[in-house]
């Protein structure tokens, strides 16, 4: 990857990601707990302040380029219960843009589990992902965002909890566990792996893809993707039909 | 009058999705403890609203990952299991432990109670 590798021969060629984590403004606490359930759980994200603007997303790339980040995660609120999320490789692209839903982060009380502070995770994806093209591109995207690189700073050296990502209903599905290989109920037994969501949780719904960073060219839109705020006045819609229905 | 314009134009560009995917790629001789991703060898197909056996499915995807990625750490002797005299800061801390120990401990203690 480097054109230093190519000088030394033996050295080993490696895997080097940094991801930039931001937020715009008017994240909720749930949102900010989200991002802070990320930054813990893998040690390569550098977090930097709240982006002040939503319309100059090309400073975007400027910002990770100083901190020497060459992925961006960037998390877009809007109407203060709207979550996008942006996961895009910078400079060059390609950005992936998805809506967040169904948050659950760590905080809540419903899961058990707990892993190492900035172990490396492994990286599950279905099948699915490798059936289209998209799939393919995401899938090598968030490879490079939440798969820590080994030599990240504050990593630690064993493996005790998985990241799955799941397509479902045409939306991707975030999962944490911790994985146990001992059964807690007999220590001395023989060695069964069994998990224990740690989490966050959460569905993200692919929105679009842009060949640029934060810009450029749609390579891929998502059709049945309706936007959360038409949603909600369909609603709103069909609630006055059914009142207007009624007085008649 | 009122109907939900479903004409959007789908843009799935696959040759534009490849080459982009072609230059972000990793070199892919790297070894696989460089990324410690798997994939499933399955797709999910559940219902989405039956939370349950979803959420089963995904259990079973992320248990078939940690078995596999023991088998291959083990062949690339990347160290997998924490030893048990291994301490160091944990995601969730000390004190959150603790609540949820007391929760589960209130549950059952209400569970006891209504029987």
């Amino acid at each position: 990857m480097d054109a230093d590798d190519e000088v030394q021969q033996p050295k080993q060629k490696r895997n080097k990601q940094r991801v930039l984590l931001l937020s715009s403004r008017g994240v909720t606490h749930r949102m900010r707990h989200l991002m802070n359930d990320l930054e813990t759980l893998l040690p390569h994200v550098k977090k930097d302040s709240k982006l002040d603007s939503k319309s100059q997303l090309h400073l975007l790339p400027e910002i990770a380029d100083l901190n020497n980040c060459n992925n961006t995660l960037y998390f877009e609120a809007r109407r203060h219960e709207d979550l996008y999320m942006w996961a895009a490789k910078t400079p060059n692209g390609p950005s992936i843009k998805l809506h967040v839903q169904n948050v659950h982060t760590m905080d809540e009380l419903k899961m058990t589990g707990n892993c190492l502070k900035g172990s490396r995770g492994i990286l599950s994806f279905d099948k699915a992902f490798d059936e289209t093209e998209w799939g393919k591109l995401t899938k090598e995207v968030f490879t490079h965002i939440f798969g820590v690189p080994p030599l990240a700073r504050k990593a630690k050296p064993f493996i005790d909890h998985v990241l799955t990502f799941s397509i479902l209903d045409n939306k991707i599905w975030f999962r944490n566990f911790q994985i146990l290989e001992k059964d807690p109920l007999q220590p001395n037994g023989p060695p069964q792996t069994s998990l224990v969501e740690i989490g966050p949780r959460f569905v993200l719904t692919p929105i679009r893809i842009f060949e640029g960073a934060f810009g450029g060219a749609t390579v891929y839109s998502n059709p049945e993707f309706v936007t959360p705020a038409s949603a909600r006045s369909l609603v709103r819609q069909n609630k006055g039909d059914r009142y207007r229905q009624r007085k008649d | 009058e009122d109907v939900v314009p479903t004409q959007r134009v789908e843009i799935d560009n696959e040759v534009a999705l490849r080459r982009i995917r072609e230059t972000i790629q990793l070199d892919p001789s790297l070894p696989w403890t460089e990324t410690l991703a798997v994939s499933c060898p399955q797709t999910i197909e559940v219902d989405v609203d039956d939370d349950l056996n979803r959420e089963l499915a995904f259990y079973k995807q992320a248990l078939h990952a940690a078995n596999t990625a023991r088998t291959l750490a083990a062949s690339h002797s990347l160290p997998f299991t924490r030893p048990s005299d291994y301490f160091a800061e944990m995601v969730k801390s000390d004190a959150h432990m603790e609540r949820l120990r007391s929760r589960l401990l209130d549950e059952r203690a209400g569970i006891k109670k209504s029987e």
